[in-house]
């Protein structure tokens, strides 16, 4: 059972969001198309796609809804990160490609960087042991993983008061936040508890993910001095340690409250932008093809729809950050276009605070 | 408006702890500004988030922030849109430049000692199994569980555990949960009232609370006094999980099987 349970796991939060993340690539510079950038398109495209799925099902199905959202996401989850590997295939033979890690990456890696990076990765390593073996209270999980446990135990959505379990109307409030919901999603499509899955497993995918979005922008900053990069992550994964400053802290809670949506939000999907814009304007990008920038700005888009599965707080501020920070850049570019591509990336926020309005009402 | 400004201010210095990592965050920041030649690096880490604080603790900013419906209290989480461990560590990176060995230890050590380590936090502890929740819930709710999903199944416990039931069993229901608890809430409830509201339990208080809302089960903490004996309220005691005493009250209990043998016929 464990077996199964460890492999599901494996399928459900790499396998699976790797083969989504080969899809959004495609429109990729192919420099671009590591497995690093395929794992975190996946993910933001896995998340948006949560909340397609997931939204009109916690609207509209009072009764079951969960167990026709798992069925539903899984299958097209499956055939989406199918269509990721299957096109990847075939047009490799018509000279598409991916950039893997090879030997002659390491190799080229000087012994004082590969000891950085060793350092570096013990660091993280502590971090997810911490994180394993330590619990941390937090009230809000009486709120949000019970959620998810209603989810997995009663089949409704959103409809019954997590403090008490009495019926309650829908609460509008949290139910377009969806990460609950697909937490429990993982932990039923391996047999597990939601709580355990919350407190146990999700932090061995969503803090590597965090560090996987610091990496990126690492390579962005260091482009032209690599050897700075093991320097800058190990300093990076100290600062989450002792970023706890206060209890309001992004860092803070990134270690404590790993699997709860705030922490997506502030430790996944907002240093996110600032690694898609570093990407859209770096240096060389007046000789990039239009196509290529197409695909930043998707992944935005995508973004923009995956930060409502944190909390609706998050689609607000991604959508400000996105909006501000293409002002910045049309000033320096003189193009008003950056705004109106910008703009067109917030229409999934728009039409989430819409949603929102509505229901509420 | 010089109230809101005030408050956004309060509410930045809570944020950063008036520990010496924010100087740390704002020496980075200035450095950038001097040295950083790289337009859209100076944009998005020097530029915007001198916008940022300035639109935080602007008080028409957090006027509209109340007005679209956000929660107040959740005002610092605009200053996440500042990626302050990048600027500082980014900042550090080239200012040590090639001396990269002497610049991670220092940068290190300013970081360890700014700064607040994480797990000496009071709310960390060690995890007594993979839900990460008290071995004495996971006792409690697996001895009263429903027999099955539509059976109605109520447990007051003490404080303490109040966060934790249903994180385990979401069909365990409960007379209250933590919106009788948290401080900014000022909610009224029976059963806590005469569970948690006076210096010593009275059970008689207790039992007639409980049978008002159906309530089967009554766990006491082994920390609370308590007036009266259980048993003279018809209260059994079928359970003590370290020093935690699980009662069941016959006559609730009577009336809920009832009920669900009529739910189960219809």
């Amino acid at each position: 059972m464990i077996v199964f349970q460890i492999i599901s796991l494996i399928f459900w939060l790499i396998v699976i969001p790797f083969g989504l993340g080969l899809l959004p690539v495609i429109l990729l510079p192919e420099k671009e198309r590591s497995v690093g950038t395929i794992f975190l398109s996946g993910y933001l495209f896995w998340f948006a796609l949560f909340e397609l799925v997931g939204i009109p099902v916690v609207i509209f199905k009072v009764y079951h809804g969960y167990s026709l959202l798992v069925v539903l996401f899984a299958a097209i989850s499956i055939t989406l990160a199918l269509a990721g590997v299957s096109y990847t295939l075939i047009r490799r033979k018509k000279g598409y490609a991916i950039v893997l890690p090879g030997k002659a990456d390491w190799k080229s890696i000087s012994i004082e960087d590969k000891l950085f990076w060793l350092l570096f990765v013990l660091i993280v390593g502590f971090q997810l042991y911490m994180s394993f073996t330590r619990a941390s209270f937090d009230g809000d999980d009486s709120y949000y993983v019970v959620q998810g446990v209603i989810a997995q135990q009663t089949d409704t959505l959103y409809r019954i008061n997590p403090n008490t379990g009495r019926s309650a109307p829908l609460d509008v409030r949290h139910a377009l936040a969806l990460i609950p919901i697909w937490e429990a999603f993982v932990g039923t499509v391996s047999g597990l508890h939601v709580t355990l899955v919350a407190h146990s497993v999700i932090p061995f995918i969503l803090l590597p993910l965090s560090y996987l979005v610091y990496f990126k922008i690492g390579q962005k900053l260091f482009a032209e001095k690599k050897d700075r990069l093991p320097v800058f992550m190990i300093l990076m994964a100290l600062f989450q340690m002792f970023g706890n400053v206060s209890i309001y802290t992004n860092e803070t809670f990134l270690l404590t409250r790993t699997w709860q949506g705030k922490s997506v939000a502030g430790n996944f999907i907002l240093p996110a932008v600032f690694w898609i814009f570093l990407c859209l304007f770096e240096k060389e990008a007046g000789e990039r093809k239009r196509k290529d920038e197409l695909g930043y700005w998707l992944l935005l888009g995508a973004l923009n729809l995956a930060s409502g599965v944190s909390s609706s707080l998050a689609v607000m501020l991604s959508a400000l950050l996105v909006a501000g920070l293409a002002f910045l850049f049309a000033i320096k570019e003189r193009k008003f276009v950056t705004l109106v591509k910008a703009g067109l990336t917030c229409i999934p926020s728009v039409a989430y605070v819409l949603v929102y309005l509505i229901i509420s009402r | 408006m010089f109230g809101i400004f005030m408050e956004s201010l309060v509410i930045f210095k809570l944020y950063t702890g008036l520990k010496f990592l924010i100087l740390l965050f704002a020496v980075s920041w200035a450095y950038l500004l001097l040295t950083e030649k790289d337009k859209r690096i100076r944009l998005m880490f020097v530029y915007a988030p001198v916008l940022i604080l300035l639109l935080f603790l602007c008080p028409i900013s957090r006027k509209a922030f109340v007005a679209v419906g956000l929660d107040g209290e959740t005002y610092y989480r605009i200053l996440w849109t500042i990626p302050m461990g990048v600027i500082t560590v980014y900042a550090m990176c080239r200012l040590f430049g090639k001396h990269k060995r002497i610049g991670l230890v220092v940068t290190a050590g300013m970081i360890m000692a700014c700064g607040s380590y994480v797990y000496s936090s009071p709310y960390i502890s060690k995890a007594e199994n993979l839900y990460h929740i008290p071995d004495e819930v996971v006792a409690i709710c697996d001895m009263i569980k429903p027999a099955h999903e539509d059976a109605h199944v109520m447990v007051v416990v003490p404080e303490e555990l109040v966060y934790y039931v249903r994180q385990y069993n979401a069909n365990i229901k409960m007379p209250y949960g933590r919106e009788m608890i948290a401080s900014q809430w000022d909610y009224y409830d029976k059963v806590h009232a005469a569970m948690e509201e006076t210096e010593e339990i009275v059970i008689g208080d207790l039992v007639e609370a409980t049978r008002e809302v159906y309530c089967q089960y009554i766990v006491l903490s082994p920390t609370r006094l308590v007036e009266g004996d259980p048993a003279d309220y018809g209260l059994q005691m079928i359970g003590n999980i370290d020093g935690y005493r699980l009662y069941k009250d016959p006559v609730t209990a009577a009336v809920v099987e009832e009920w669900d043998q009529y739910y189960e016929e219809e």
